[in-house]
């Protein structure tokens, strides 16, 4: 749920929580006004009547015979006829009736007291409806409360476009980081803000932007420089082991096995050094893919330049190319993905046996696939197949060797990313490797 | 035939000099940008040996240097920049051959023979190695009159101990010139054995039985002794 969601509804609840308390309370506390109020004019009533009744004993029979007092108010008197003494004229109860005749429909509120005239004690009533000042409360109750929600409601609106313009700094961030696939390809930065916080956001996060970016080129740049200055100096010691062995009669076997391996290993580190500047030089995007390349024409060239080694493993290739496959890209670089991965295939693929390649649209992609009767993938290196210097532990192929770099399927994804194809490789069911890449 | 080594690095560069005089070629060297414009200034030469990252200026403004004033000569680029980029460029600037480091000196005594050949135009396709007979554009090869049937592999690597003959030819060397640099040594190189024993076999069949000596862990080399030529 987004933030400013959150915050709206938060508020929403806690308005309407509030608002209801508030109703509850406002019913209360107006019933009770009202009531206070009916009873004192009640007593004042009473006390007129009283007042009236002490001056002028006559007049009971008045009152008593006129019976009202207003159109919402009656008087009751009749003679006393209880048992306990009465304690004249100081006492009075108040009390809630409902529909005590059909006089009086509505609750009303009664007043009894006892009231003596004339050496005779009598009870006093006096009543008055309630309904009346109900109604009038009732109705400023409700215009006030509706009022109330309707401020509720127009706060929520007001609110909502509030935050999300206060907010707006802040979902702009959030929307640029959702975006970023790579760091070292993002080259905004994030604004500056009026809000403290976001503005602090921000600012963090450029310098993280920031660091980020520049570890990641002074890194590519360190690999690109270091790979370039090797090669010079590997140059010479190749050289000058090779100026040895071309002596080689005139030493003994064990300098010139020495010397082998030392040019061996110079042209090692050499392929080692020369495989890491192009995947740095592709991950730098130095580049252009802006060639028609026909992919089953480049897997054929392929095939021509590893014939050697196709058929003196004896291996057989059943080859698909039914689908042409033409993408845009760089030629040179596709060459290099494909070579490795046919290269690996050969490589892992015992002797006699068949490698199947395949040109194929699947779902609108166009795929191309290299299966194998090898091995297969380790279960180790099914996650990091396509990291850099990841090969399996102790895993000897079929000429009792280790293999390669550990480099070659780490370019085949550089390069893959570059161009913004998919590549994956899984176990067949019987043995061996397949490895498909999607254009 | 003289020949202009430009090359920053000293060891190299007294390296390569040392390969050139040994085939007979009068040999100037320059280490900067500067010496090597002095040089190109002052003389023509046939064949240069050009290193592209030179300390004080850009390898490639040598190239249209050279190839401004002397058309004919014969420009051999090497480079630590394994770039295609370059290569194309290079080439496309008029240089004739590219190699990049680090390079076997064999690799370059084969391509120079080749590129001088093609530049000077030498009618004479067939090198010849005592009795063997070795036709440099098409897949002929005889021995002692008898012609053998060879395979492309084959005769690729029978042309390149020709080339190199007298000389000790690694495995890893011609694993390259067959393959390039691409393919992985530590499965390639088994596969140099195999056509090894073919290409023998072959010889073998025609009469040149040990013409092909094994340098036991190195390589091979190609004996031709100046009594049978």
């Amino acid at each position: 749920m987004k933030l400013n969601n959150k915050i709206l509804l938060c508020n929403l609840i806690l308005s309407v929580g509030i608002f209801l308390l508030t109703a509850i309370g406002m019913y209360y506390l107006v019933n009770d006004t009202v009531y206070d109020e009916l009873d004192n004019h009640l007593l004042q009533h009473k006390t007129d009547i009283v007042n009236q009744v002490t001056a002028d004993p006559a007049s009971l029979n008045q009152i008593q015979r006129l019976g009202g007092l207003g159109s919402y108010e009656w008087v009751e008197i009749s003679r006393y006829e209880g048992l306990i003494e009465a304690k004249v004229n100081n006492f009075a109860t108040l009390d809630t009736m409902r529909s005590a005749s059909e006089m009086t429909p509505k609750a009303y509120r009664q007043l009894t007291t006892t009231l003596s005239a004339n050496d005779t004690t009598y009870t006093l009533k006096i009543y008055e409806e309630v309904a009346a000042w109900q109604n009038i409360s009732m109705t400023i109750l409700i215009s006030v409360l509706a009022g109330l929600l309707i401020w509720i409601l127009l706060l929520y609106l007001v609110n909502q476009m509030v935050f999300s313009l206060l907010l707006m700094p802040f979902y702009d961030t959030v929307d640029t980081l959702e975006t970023i696939l790579d760091p070292t390809d993002f080259n905004e930065r994030f604004p500056q803000s009026t809000t403290y916080e976001i503005d602090v956001l921000n600012r963090a996060l450029n310098t993280m932007m920031n660091q980020i970016r520049s570890s990641f080129e002074d890194q590519k740049k360190f690999i690109q420089n270091a790979s370039h200055e090797l090669l010079t100096p590997l140059s010479i010691i190749r050289q000058k082991a090779e100026k040895i062995l071309s002596k080689s009669d005139q030493l003994d076997r064990q300098t010139v096995e020495t010397a082998n391996d030392i040019q061996q290993t110079a042209v090692r580190l050499s392929r080692l050094s020369n495989a890491l500047l192009l995947i740095t030089r592709v991950e730098n995007k130095q580049y252009e893919l802006d060639e028609e390349v026909s992919i089953t024409a480049v897997t054929q060239d392929v095939l021509n330049e590893l014939r050697d080694f196709i058929s003196l493993k004896n291996l057989s290739l059943e080859t698909d190319f039914n689908k042409e496959i033409s993408v845009k890209g760089n030629r040179e670089l596709l060459h290099s993905a494909i070579y490795n991965i046919l290269q690996n295939a050969v490589k892992f693929s015992p002797e006699k046996s068949v490698i199947s390649i395949a040109t194929h649209e699947d779902s609108g992609s166009f795929n191309l696939s290299v299966t194998d009767q090898g091995p297969g993938i380790p279960d180790e290196l099914k996650e990091s197949l396509f990291d850099r210097f990841k090969k399996g532990n102790g895993q000897i192929n079929a000429l009792g060797q280790n293999n390669g770099t550990g480099l070659g399927l780490s370019l085949v994804k550089s390069i893959c990313k570059l161009h913004g194809f998919g590549y994956h490789a899984i176990n067949t069911n019987g043995s061996g490797a397949e490895i498909t890449l999607h254009f | 035939m003289r020949a202009l080594i430009i090359e920053d690095e000293p060891l190299l560069n007294e390296e390569l000099e040392e390969q050139l005089l040994e085939e007979k070629f009068n040999v100037d060297s320059a280490e900067t940008f500067r010496e090597a414009e002095k040089l190109i200034s002052g003389d023509e030469y046939d064949l240069v040996l050009l290193d592209l990252g030179l300390p004080d200026g850009n390898g490639l403004d040598l190239l249209r240097m050279i190839k401004k004033y002397y058309e004919d000569t014969v420009v051999l680029i090497l480079t630590a920049r394994g770039e295609v980029e370059d290569k194309v460029k290079g080439l496309e600037l008029g240089s004739d051959d590219y190699l990049a480091k680090p390079f076997a000196m064999t690799e370059l005594r084969a391509r120079i023979h080749a590129v001088l050949r093609r530049r000077f135009k030498i009618n004479e396709n067939e090198i010849l190695a005592g009795k063997l007979h070795l036709n440099l554009n098409h897949l002929e090869v005889t021995y002692d009159g008898r012609s053998l049937e060879l395979t492309e592999t084959e005769y690729k690597i029978l042309r390149y101990l020709v080339l190199n003959k007298n000389r000790t030819i690694t495995r890893i060397a011609l694993a390259e010139h067959i393959w390039g640099s691409k393919i992985d040594d530590r499965f390639s190189l088994d596969f140099i054995n195999s056509h090894m024993k073919n290409l023998r076999k072959k010889l073998g069949e025609a009469g040149a039985t040990d013409l092909i000596e094994t340098v036991y862990g190195v390589g091979y080399k190609l004996e031709v002794h100046e009594t049978q030529q």
